[in-house]
Parts: C-alpha cells; structure tokens; sequence
C-alpha cells in the first residue's frame, strides 16, 4: 500500500491561553481553576498542531428560578431552581467545568442583592465562575461592580462587554482583578474592534475571553460557526486581536429555538419533546466546539453528558475508540 | 350586491378649503391631497431634504384644527408635543377637511462666498489654438449678392462663401487619424461644395440676415461634435459684421449640492467669469436618492428638471451680468455631472439608477439644443452632457479623470472625489477602474444635528485641549462683522469641521476607537443630551441660535459610517487589481469638499490612506475642470469619451468584501492599526505622555 503523507498546514499563531478562577494561593477561594485556550492548529487536528486542552463546559444558573425557561428545562433540574446554591451544587454535580452565574431582570435586583447571591454561589461551589448582568448596561454595571468588588481577586469573568457598554466592567475586572468577556453580533471585525477597546483600557489580552454570538442549529448558526472559523484562522495566521479563547451560549440559543420551546401543536414527526429539544442544544453545541469554541455555555445537564462525551472522544488523539 | 340589512358606507371625495398662513393663499383640494403638493400648487416652497419621503421632518408645517381635518401617515421626527402643538410632516399628511396650515420660515440656503466669484486664474494643459481645438467658430462672410445673373438661392450661396471662405478658418476633423486637417483642398476649388446644415429656425433668419447686413455677416458655426465627427456642419446663428470680439461658451457642473458654471471666451479659450450656486433641487431631495424618489412622484421629474434649469440660468444671468452680454450670446454649454443629474436635467426617468441590476437610461447622452431643455443660451446652440460610466460613476468622474491629468502619467494614481457619493478611480495612463460608494451627506453637514454647510457662522476647524478638554474653533466670519472687528456667532459645524472635530476628538480620548464618548473624564461638556451621549463644541452664549453646538453619539457614527464607505471603497479598489495602497504614487482629490480638508485630520480619523502628505493633491472642482477641457479641445472631449468607455467599474455590491472591508474601517483609525502608522505613533506618545 503507497503511504500517503497528510499535509500539514503551518500556523505561526496559537490562541492564547487563559485561566479562569484563583485558588487561594493565587489570591482567590476556588478549590481549582480551569484554563483554556493555547491551541496552535484548528479544532482537534492532533496530527498538526497543539491542543493542550479540551473545551470548558459551564453550565448556567440563575439568581432565582426563570420565568421564560422550558418546562424541559425546569424538570430536569427540580427544586433546586429555587436556590441557587443548590442550583450551583447540582451544576458541579452534572459535569459542569465552570458555572456561569445569570442575574436575571426583577425588581429585587440591587447591587446589595447581587452580593449575596454572589456569596451563595462562591460557598456553593469550587469551580470557577462566569457572571453575567441581567443584560441592561446600567443594571448590568450597577450589578457586575458590586459583584467584582465582592469577590475580588477570584479572577471570574465578568459579562456581557459590548462596544456601547464595557467601560463600567472592564474598569471594574481592573480594579478586583478579574477576566471580561467581549461579545459582538457574528462579526470578525466586531470582535476584533472590542477587544482593542478592551485593552485600550489596560486590561491585559490575557484577562479577555470573546463571545461571537452565535445562532442555535436552524437559527443562523451556520453563520456564527463561520465567523468563529475565521476568526480562529485569523488567530492562527499570527492575529493578535483574534487570539482570544471564544465562549458562546449555545444553551440560551438553542432553548430559544421553536424546536425547543415548544411542546404542543408541532408535527408529531418531530418526535418526543424533551429528547428534541436536547439533542437541538447537544446538536448547537457540538458544532460550535468543532468551529473552535474554547467554553460552551450549556443549560441541560443531560446535553452536558453528551457535549462531554463527544469532547472526550474529540480529544483522544487515537481517533474514535467506541 | 348588497345582502339585505348591510348599510352601504359612501366614501365622499368631495372638497375641502385650505388656507396657508401666513401668505392667506386659500386652496380648494380633495380628500387625500397630500398637503405637500397643494402647497407646492399655490406656489408655496417647503423644503422637502429626504425627498419626500418623510425621513427628515423638514417639511413640518403647523395644522389648525389638526383633529378632523388631517390624517398622518407617519409622525417620524415629531415628539408628542409636537403633535400637540399642531405639527403634521408636509409631505404625508393627507387633507381629510378643511384646515388652516401655518408654514413655518423656510430656512434659506446661503451660498458660500469663497467659491463663488473667485479670481484664481485657470491654466490649461495646452495651448489654445480655436483653429485647431474647437469645433464651434466665428466666420466671417462676404457673399457675392445676387442678381438676375446669379439667382442661386440664399442658402447655396452661403454654402458657398464659406466654402471659400479664408481656408484657415474652416478646416476638417479627421475622426480617422484623431487629428484636425487645415482644410487646404477640400473647399479651396471654389465648387461651393460645403456640407452645411441648419435648422428650419436659422433658416428662417437668414434671407432678412443677408439683406440686412449687405451680404456680409458673421457665421457661427457648429464644424462638427462628437456624434458628427464627420459633419455636416451646423449653422447656428448669423450675426452682424461688427461682432467678431467674443464667441462665448459656458462649461457647467452639476453636482448634486452646488452647481459650478464657467463663462468662457471661446476665440481666446478664457474663462471669463465663475458662478456656483446651490442646486435648486436641494429642497426636493438632499441626496441622489432621495431625488430619485421624488422623481418618480406625480410630476416630479419635471419639477426637478425645471428647478436645475433655473439655477444654471440663474447661473448664466449672473456670469453673463459680470462679463456685460446677455446669455444669448452664449453659443455652446458642455456639462458634467452624476449620471443622476444628467438624467434630471434631460428629463430623463432616473428609476432604474436606484434599483437593482443600477442600471442608467443612457450613459453617453446625445448632445440637445439649449431650447429643448429651456436653457437659456442661444437656443439652437448644442447643449452636450458628457458621458459617464455608470450609474454611479457619472460624467463628473469622467471629465475628472481628464481634468486631474490622471491619465496624463504612468504614476499609480488614486483619484477621488469626495461628496455625498464618494466616486473613487485607481489607475494611470494605461488603465482605469472605478467604484461608488454611499457616504452620506454627513461630511456636507447633513444628517448631523449641528452640522451646517460651509457658510458663514460654520465652524470649520476645532482644536481639544488634551488635559482640559475645551476646544478652540474657527469660525467662516462674516465679512461685515469681521470689519468692524466683531467675531462672528458661530451656527453650527461644517464639513472640514466634523473631520478636524473628530480627529481631536479621537487623539485626545473624548472618544474611543468605536466613537464611544469617555464619561470618565469629568467634563462638562461630555454629557447625556436629549439625543443620548454628546459632546458641546460651543455653549449656547457664543452661537447666534442662542442654544449649545453639540455633536451627538449618533453624529459620531454617521461620521465614522461616511469615512469607513470612503476608505473601504479604494482599499476594495486597490485589492481588485492587487495593489497595495502604498504603492499609490499619487492621491489627487476632486470635488469642492476636497478643497478644505486638513490631510493630517482626514488620515487620523481614516478617511485617507496614511500615505506621506506630499503624495495628495487637492484639485479642487475637477469635474468643471474637465467640462472646460471639453468645452474648448474636441481632443479632450474625444478623451473624455474614452476614459467613460475604457473604465471598468467595479460594482461593490456584487459581493461582501466591500461589507468586509467596511466594517474593518468602522472604527478609528482603522480596526488594523497597522495600516496607519503615523497615527499609531500620535497615540503611543499620547499614551506615554500620560503616563508621566
């Protein structure tokens, strides 16, 4: 048989590496910290390049129990959407590397309230956070510079910077030492420009995690898939301002998705509700982690399972073993 | 058919009275008139910028008994108050009563002083020689009169005498060889055998001319134009034996802001007087557009029509006043413009220029008598519109290319002309292409809250203090004030203004890249408006309004939009031929915006490559410069031609990498730094400068 030579492609760029979290040597209380990033070739082409370490899964809480998630989503979970310490308990127990902590829009939402749910979360949990406003730029400052000066030195990320609203957080990640994240609407250049914002301010390169946004499987997310594509091409071509590891939400996107939100009044072709609408987050997901993303944001503790499974089998360098 | 117990509702179109305050013009219309055109059928003026499209709330007009007697299609640009108060949007508000409609003052557009009536003197590229270059003449005739010996007929003995008329006088265009032939054989044999023509108007004027004048008379002649290169030529007119001092031409651009005209001797090839006047279309369309649109409404290319023939006659009265003839005496006009305005001024439908596949009725229109189009110059004299490219690189861009001499070198060559389209052509001698691309009308003051036109009042410079962050300014002054040694009010800020005003702006960190206002840094002059985030330039006290100078968030981004079309658009250009902007030897810059740009603030914002300052080049109108070429050297006008058929356009729209390159270039400078490396060596000082 001729031996027939793969062509390997040479990058002279490599995504950088970030870690999320600090254990109290480091300053913080986090029993460990989860890195990503690092990679010198695209997503699990082992036989070319660098990829030190597989993608992070957080898995997303909210400061109380949503009112717009699906019933899917809140059975899975049970009671422990009512508390979010338990919530955050039960996200470590399903799999989760990270927890992405979500304050959602209610009247009770105060900086003084951010705190303690704050608190509740880091005596929950071990793992490193993720913490998100409720998505209004002023609440959102008000809640995520109460909550940074909190829980100073525990280097989580701070979210959602956006090219109109990231002052108020980056200052805030400067001053209590910790990460932003940097989203833009699906464009390269978008994502480009704000993290040159973002570090105009001081905030090292290595404090920024980037958020493309994305679209769930039928909802645009070919498009999302392609900017982060070239995004990661763009930083393996040698682009500093395209080398930060991408976090993306498929979870939020993909339960948005009719496919997922609705139970009644569909085809009956589409087949058992539950087992649809976890395969359309698995399905986003999964595709999003071979167009590069670094962290993915999941929802479901049973597409947590499958995403993991389908990373493990990514990574094992001798290919598909089962 | 009416089923049993249904009631029929009768819709009553019946009439109503409306009376304009404060003119007291009363008017009978029908339900659904748009109060618009019954103002504009009692003659009444309202400035309609978006074309009537209800984008600008220009057109606010106050309704007496606003409840009854009025519907409002949209209310865009009108506050609650507003509605309140009895405002309504002229131009979609239809009459459902009787009504009392107060019309608010027009604002009126002054001119601005300094293009008007300069006195910088032309130079042309070659020496003029009639004989040689122009194609419309003055010749003197004697004709032998006729008796009962010879009753050849008027007509074929004017054909005759000029037939033997001195042979340096008359000459042939050798369309094969490009070259003008002094005609020593054709005629000279006495045979009488001229191909001559003329209308059945001239015709009718040239028994009682002949006779008047005892056979001796001065032809004006037509020898031949570009789609007669061959002739016959064109008796135009017959003047007395006296008038041989002047044969007057006009050459004239048509922009879509200001329209430029030059009175022009056509025996000494001077331009005798300027003129430039705002285009009277502004009021029904700011844009090429917005006047698109209104074209395509009720009458409204006619009205458009009519209204840009009144400014170039307009025009004419007043170069003509200057130069003492009268503009009859005015025997040829070549005009450039945008394929938009051309179409306009012919009466030409102009639809399909905005609408996919951006297609023109004609792109090398034939020339028209001046009478046909209600010019007001001779009226059999050719009124010849030069050709375009396409429909968004029009005749202006061709006869720019030919006035900058871009062609005229094998120097890598970037020409651009900068208004509300950004018309862009890369290129030297040998081959040219072209692309258009939307700015905006942001950098002619429109579509900017405080932005104004560069009159008097406009600031037209701005200086920030980096630590106070106060700005100095400079104000267009008025004459009258600046004698008595009073400083003038300012008004608002004009186009080189916006630039500069940005750039410090940006250099001193009131604003971020993205155009963002930094809150932080505790001015007083960077606050929330009633339009979101802004920054004064001018407190209420020192502005004649009596209310603060202030750009706005969305200013900024109008701003940056504007520069990053422009700058996406030749880097798109250069990358379709693979070339890289630094290689560019040479940026000239055509249109009457060019001429007050400060380079170094244009490249700090990113509107022009950071290139070495020596390298760019403000021509000034090189469309007016080009039409002049046209108007006096066939040579140029054949050029003229040759560079709209030559030039390939590049369509930005066909793909994304116009959108690619667009969004890269919203931002300040420019998202990739690295293409500006003198503004990334200001703001490292800036920033080390802080540090200490």
């Amino acid at each position: 048989m001729p031996t027939i030579e793969v062509p390997k492609e040479k990058w002279n760029g490599k995504v950088r590496e970030i870690t999320l979290g600090a254990t109290a040597a480091e300053g913080g209380t986090r029993a460990k910290t989860v890195t990503v990033g690092g990679e010198t070739t695209l997503p699990f082409l082992h036989f070319e390049g660098e990829i030190p370490r597989p993608p992070a899964i957080a898995i997303e809480v909210q400061d109380r129990k949503p009112v717009d998630w699906s019933p899917v989503l809140l059975e899975a979970w049970g009671d422990v959407t009512e508390d979010v310490a338990a919530w955050t308990k039960a996200a470590a127990e399903a799999g989760a590397d990270v927890i992405l902590l979500k304050f959602s829009l209610h009247d009770e939402l105060s900086p003084d309230y951010a705190r303690q749910v704050l608190r509740h979360v880091l005596d929950a949990t071990g793992l490193p956070l993720i913490v998100f406003g409720p998505g209004q730029a002023d609440l959102d400052n008000d809640v995520l510079v109460a909550v940074a000066e909190e829980g100073k030195g525990e280097n989580f990320v701070l979210g959602v910077c956006e090219d109109k609203n990231y002052r108020t957080i980056v200052a805030a990640a400067l001053a209590h030492g910790h990460l932003v994240n940097a989203r833009t609407a699906m464009d390269v250049n978008l994502a480009k420009q704000l993290n040159i914002l973002i570090s105009d301010m001081g905030l090292p390169l290595e404090r920024i995690v980037m958020d493309p946004t994305t679209g769930a499987l039928g909802y645009g997310m070919e498009y999302g898939y392609s900017v982060m594509e070239r995004l990661r091409l763009a930083a393996l071509q040698g682009d500093g301002m395209t080398q930060q590891p991408m976090l993306v939400t498929p979870g939020e996107e993909a339960w948005r998705a009719k496919e997922a939100r609705a139970g009644e009044g569909v085809p009956q072709a589409w087949g058992d509700w539950a087992e649809r609408a976890i395969n359309w987050e698995t399905l986003t997901a999964s595709t999003l982690v071979e167009s590069g993303a670094d962290i993915v944001v999941l929802r479901h503790p049973e597409s947590v399972k499958r995403v993991r499974g389908m990373i493990d089998v990514l990574m094992s360098k001798s290919g598909v073993t089962s | 058919m009416a089923l049993p117990g249904n009631s029929t509702r009768r819709i009553i179109i019946a009439e109503h009275s409306v009376r304009f305050e404060p003119s007291g013009q009363t008017v009978q219309a029908r339900t659904g008139a748009l109060i618009s055109e019954i103002a504009r059928q009692v003659g009444l003026d309202l400035n309609m910028p978006c074309g009537g499209q209800g984008r600008c709330g220009r057109c606010a007009v106050i309704v007496q008994d606003g409840g009854a007697g009025i519907r409002r299609r949209s209310t865009l640009r009108l506050t609650s108050e507003d509605l309140v108060a009895g405002y309504a949007l002229a131009c979609q508000t239809v009459l459902e009563g009787d009504v009392v409609v107060t019309v608010p003052v027009q604002e009126k557009i002054e001119r601005r002083l300094v293009t008007d009536k300069t006195a910088t003197p032309i130079v042309l590229p070659f020496t003029y020689d009639p004989l040689q270059h122009q194609s419309v003449r003055l010749l003197p005739l004697t004709l032998d009169p006729p008796s009962m010996v010879d009753q050849t007929d008027d007509w074929s003995r004017l054909k005759r005498a000029m037939a033997s008329a001195p042979s340096s006088s008359l000459g042939q265009w050798d369309s094969g060889n490009g070259t003008w032939m002094k005609q020593e054989s054709a005629a000279d044999d006495g045979t009488g055998v001229v191909d001559l023509m003329a209308d059945l108007s001239t015709l009718r004027r040239v028994g009682t001319m002949l006779r008047q004048h005892n056979w001796a008379v001065n032809a004006v002649v037509e020898i031949d134009i570009w789609d007669r290169p061959d002739g016959p030529a064109r008796l135009i007119d017959l003047l007395p034996p006296g008038r041989t001092e002047h044969l007057w031409g006009a050459a004239v651009d048509i922009g879509t802001t200001t329209v430029s005209l030059y009175l022009v001797d056509l025996l000494t090839g001077e331009v005798a007087t300027k003129a430039a006047e705002y285009n009277g279309q502004i009021k029904r369309g700011e844009d090429v557009i917005s006047r698109i649109i209104y074209a395509s409404k009720n009458d409204g290319l006619g009205e458009l029509q009519s209204l840009v023939v009144g400014t170039i006659n307009e025009l004419l009265e007043r170069a003509a006043r200057r130069a003492k003839i009268s503009p009859s005496e005015i025997y040829k006009m070549v005009v450039a413009g945008n394929s938009t305005m051309i179409h306009l001024l012919l009466g030409l439908p102009p639809s399909s220029i905005r609408l996919e596949p951006f297609v023109t009725t004609i792109n090398h229109p034939p020339p028209a008598l001046a009478s046909d189009l209600g010019i007001n110059i001779f009226p059999q004299a050719n009124v010849d519109c030069l050709p375009g490219v396409a429909s968004y690189v029009g005749a202006d861009i061709s006869a720019g290319v030919i006035g900058s001499q871009m062609c005229d070198s094998s120097a890598l060559t970037l020409f651009l002309d900068v208004g509300t389209n950004g018309e862009m052509v890369l290129g030297d001698c040998d081959w040219l292409i072209s692309c258009a691309c939307s700015a905006g009308p942001a950098f002619e003051g429109a579509g900017v809250r405080d932005g104004m036109r560069a009159t008097v009042g406009a600031i037209e410079e701005v200086w920030i203090n980096g630590e106070t962050y106060e700005p100095t300014y400079r104000v267009i002054s008025n004459p009258k004030l600046e004698a008595q040694g009073q400083p003038t009010p300012s008004r608002g800020i004009c186009g080189s203004g916006l630039i500069s005003l940005l750039s410090e702006m940006f250099i001193t960190g009131v604003i971020d890249k993205a155009g963002n206002l930094n809150f932080d840094l505790g001015s007083s002059r960077i606050r929330r408006g009633e339009h979101g985030p802004e920054y004064v330039v001018a407190w209420a006290d020192q502005t004649e309004q009596g209310h603060d100078i202030v750009i706005t968030k969305v200013d900024i981004d109008n701003l940056i939009r504007a520069k990053g079309a422009i700058y996406a658009g030749f880097t798109v250009l250069a990358q379709s031929v693979g070339i890289d902007l630094s290689m560019v030897e040479r940026v000239l810059i055509g249109g009457s915006f060019g001429q007050y740009i400060n380079i170094e603030k244009a490249v700090q914002i990113g509107l022009l490559p950071d290139l070495p300052w020596e390298k760019f080049h403000f021509l000034g109108n090189t469309a007016l410069q080009g039409a002049l070429l046209a108007l006096l050297n066939r040579e140029y006008r054949q050029q003229i031609g040759e560079a709209a058929q030559g030039m390939t356009y590049l369509e930005l729209s066909a793909d994304n990498s116009f959108y690619e390159a667009f969004t890269s270039a919203l931002f300040l400078p420019h998202t990739e730094l690295a293409q500006f490396p003198s503004v990334a060596e200001v703001l490292a000082d800036r920033d080390m400068q802080s540090v200490r």
